[in-house]
């Protein structure tokens, strides 16, 4: 892995760099004085330096002793191992000098004579150089010396001014020595702190090609598992790019023969594709299945496809445009649903609703056709009592008409296949119609039935004649359940909601109501509230369900307010044109 | 409606006197034909004939040349819509007025029913002081 390469990369410079430092601190300091004034030592010892004044070179060591100790023991980069340790090094070859009254001694000057030049400052070499001559003049001032070479002005002269010359030569050297290390280092530091910055940077790619990586796995994982649902996209042109275990098993294709060879169009009729471009002024093709989605965001609608083995099948598909992680658009998708069986059975069953219909109809129509030509016989006049028990006969026979027509609209409802045929409709004539025909049914049930609309008429869009259905539900509804003595109200209103004109169409009465428990329910088919079982009100729970389709249709809403035993409003709201 | 039709191919003129209006009443439900069979002859001045099935309606319509056929939508042999259509299409049958029956009462089921060339249409159940009135209308719209 690419941090495994860094850690190598790092941890080698970093080791040499700290042996380098430590050599370097013992070489430029304290070793070679100890060094030297070692062998001095031992020179003397030996006999190869002969001493003259054992006091004088004792004093001498020991200074240098003490000078070196101090050395190793004090900081590198300190003043004391700089210069306090130079002069007094110095100090130690004059007096060494001085008690061995030999030239040769001068070669101890070295070591403390580069340590005071390799100063950063200029003022070492001077220190030097007079610390130099110092030590030249160190056996006269202590009255030990008998060599004359050495106190004579051409040594005098000369021997600070090599020291100063050569000192200034190694300062210079030094210091661009010195200066390029620190660049050296000052480069070091910003590989190291390049490396550091890469490397964080490695780890953040790798953490994100991770969680990409988790997050393409989970997506991939949804859709594999996806085996009822198609799931296709492709790219901008059509060619399918995604396939799942849904289109597989659709189609009858695997991803392997599809993914990047086969494009969405090939698997559509060609004939359907047509029939859709032409009516939408699409192109064929491609631009037929997207050109809604396009248009909309999204399109859901019937397709039929056609799998491998040339079979059709009829699939709701939804399709949606797909763009990349820049928001650039880079195909569509198009998720289906096997909806074949579905549509079958939807036939089946409008099949059935109209043969139901032929059936219930046709006798339907004998029984009332033959009691209105039996009730309507000039020539043979009825007994009151039988014209009693035919009208009985016609009007349950009415009652099962009814019947049959709300199941049908129902039934044509749920199919989709209801329409309206919308024109300026006046709901205060549609309210004072409802109470016309519900008049006769309250005054037997003794209920009062009150209108209250304003003069002028509320016009809203519609179907009235579905909106006389509606309205004659609810009326009929009410009546039904408002006990002797009670009252429906039946009120029409313009009024204004989210700030949009509205007409409002109310029918309240003071019935057994609805319990609050069943009051959801109510608009669901064939449900009947238990205070209407309760109560033996006959029905069979459908005029709800057509007055919710209706108002539905309408664009409207339909509320419910209700307390058992006081009584229940049913409230339709219309859009209204300003 | 296909009322540029009528006017290109009128029906045959009918003698001034008062012959009686010819109707032929197609249905395939017993009841129900003898149902129409009865609202019409009460109607009176009426001769009236029936048939079961469409094909029957198709060939006693060419060759009796009714005034008026009333015709269920939903018959064997040729559903009403067919035998409506075939009248339509002939020259000497063209004229004849057409009262279709359905059990269809939606307003696509009357809207494919006048397509098909009928002069009306009655949704069952009807009242059959509706379909009297929908044959004197018809038969009133007789060309002079």
């Amino acid at each position: 892995m690419t941090t495994a390469v860094l850690d190598r990369g790092t941890a080698r410079p970093r080791l040499q760099a700290g042996l380098t430092e430590a050599w370097r601190s013992a070489v430029l300091g304290p070793l070679p004085c100890s060094v030297m004034f070692g062998t001095a030592a031992l020179l003397m010892a030996t006999g190869t330096l002969p001493v003259t004044d054992v006091e004088l070179v004792l004093a001498g060591l020991a200074t240098a002793l003490a000078a070196i100790t101090t050395a190793w023991l004090s900081p590198s980069a300190g003043h004391v191992r700089a210069v306090a340790v130079p002069l007094a090094n110095l100090g130690a070859v004059g007096l060494v000098y001085a008690g061995t009254d030999s030239p040769a001694a001068l070669f101890l000057l070295v070591s403390p004579l580069y340590g005071l030049v390799s100063h950063p400052r200029r003022a070492g070499v001077a220190t030097a150089v007079l610390g130099t001559l110092t030590v030249l003049l160190v056996p006269e001032l202590l009255g030990a010396g008998s060599s004359s070479w050495a106190t004579e002005p051409a040594s005098l002269v000369l021997g600070p001014l090599v020291v100063g010359l050569g000192g200034a030569a190694v300062h210079e050297s030094g210091r661009r020595l010195t200066a390029q290390a620190a660049a050296i280092q000052r480069l070091q530091d910003e590989q190291a702190a390049l490396l550091e910055q890469v490397q964080s940077r490695a780890d953040e790619l790798d953490q994100a090609s991770r969680i990409l990586a988790a997050r393409a796995q989970t997506m991939t994982s949804v859709i594999d598992a996806v085996t009822e649902q198609s799931i296709i996209g492709t790219d901008p042109d059509g060619t399918i790019r995604v396939w799942n275990p849904g289109a597989e098993k659709l189609l009858g294709l695997l991803r392997a023969d599809v993914v990047r060879q086969r494009s969405i169009v090939e698997f559509h009729l060609p004939e359907e594709l047509e029939e859709v471009a032409a009516a939408h002024g699409a192109a064929v093709g491609l631009d037929a299945l997207v050109h809604a989605a396009q248009e909309h965001g999204s399109d859901v609608r019937d397709w039929t496809y056609v799998g491998a083995d040339g079979r059709t099948r009829t699939v709701s598909v939804a399709v949606t445009p797909r763009t990349d992680d820049r928001g650039v658009h880079a195909g569509w998708n198009f998720v289906g649903t096997d909806m074949t069986e579905v549509r079958a059975t939807e036939r089946m069953k409008d099949q059935f609703v109209s043969l139901i219909s032929h059936e219930l109809r046709t006798p339907l129509t004998s029984i009332l056709g033959y009691l209105e030509l039996v009730l309507d016989d000039e020539d043979r006049t009825l007994t009151d009592e039988q014209r009693q028990y035919l009208s009985t006969v016609e009007r349950n026979a009415d009652r099962l008409l009814r019947l049959v027509g709300d199941l049908l609209f129902t039934a044509r409802v749920e199919a989709g296949q209801f329409t309206l045929q919308p024109e300026d409709v006046d709901l205060v004539g549609i309210v004072r119609a409802a109470e016309e025909t519900a008049r006769v049914a309250a005054a037997t049930a003794g209920v009062e039935l009150v209108v209250e609309v304003p003069d002028d008429a509320v016009v809203v869009s519609g179907d009235a004649v579905r909106l006389g259905q509606a309205c004659d539900n609810l009326v009929s509804n009410a009546v039904k359940f408002t006990p002797a003595g009670g009252r429906v109200t039946l009120t029409v209103e313009a009024d204004r909601q989210d700030g949009r004109p509205v007409a409002r169409m109310s029918v309240r009465d003071t019935g057994i109501g609805i319990p609050n428990d069943e009051q959801g329910k109510l608009f669901t088919r064939f449900f009947r509230a238990s205070t209407a079982t309760r109560n033996a009100v006959p029905g069979v729970g459908l005029g709800l369900t057509i007055t919710k389709a209706i108002t539905t249709a309408h664009g409207g809403s339909l509320d419910l307010a209700s307390v058992e035993g006081e009584g229940t409003t049913f409230t339709l709201t219309l859009p209204r044109e300003a | 409606m296909d009322e540029a039709r009528h006017t290109l191919v009128p029906a045959p003129r009918r003698p001034a006197d008062p012959a009686p209006v010819r109707v032929l009443v197609a249905d395939d439900e017993d009841d129900i034909r003898s149902l129409v069979c009865v609202a019409v002859a009460k109607s009176g001045g009426v001769v009236v004939d029936s048939v079961a099935d469409g094909t029957a309606a198709l060939t006693a319509a060419r060759a009796g040349s009714p005034d008026v056929v009333v015709l269920d939508v939903s018959m064997p042999g040729a559903t009403g819509l067919e035998v409506c259509a075939a009248l339509r299409a002939e020259p000497s049958t063209a004229g004849i007025r057409v009262l279709l029956l359905s059990a269809g009462a939606s307003l696509d089921d009357v809207a494919v029913g006048l397509a098909a060339g009928a002069d009306a249409y009655l949704a069952k159940p009807f009242a059959v002081s509706g379909l009297v009135h929908q044959l004197r209308t018809l038969t009133e719209r007789q060309p002079a």
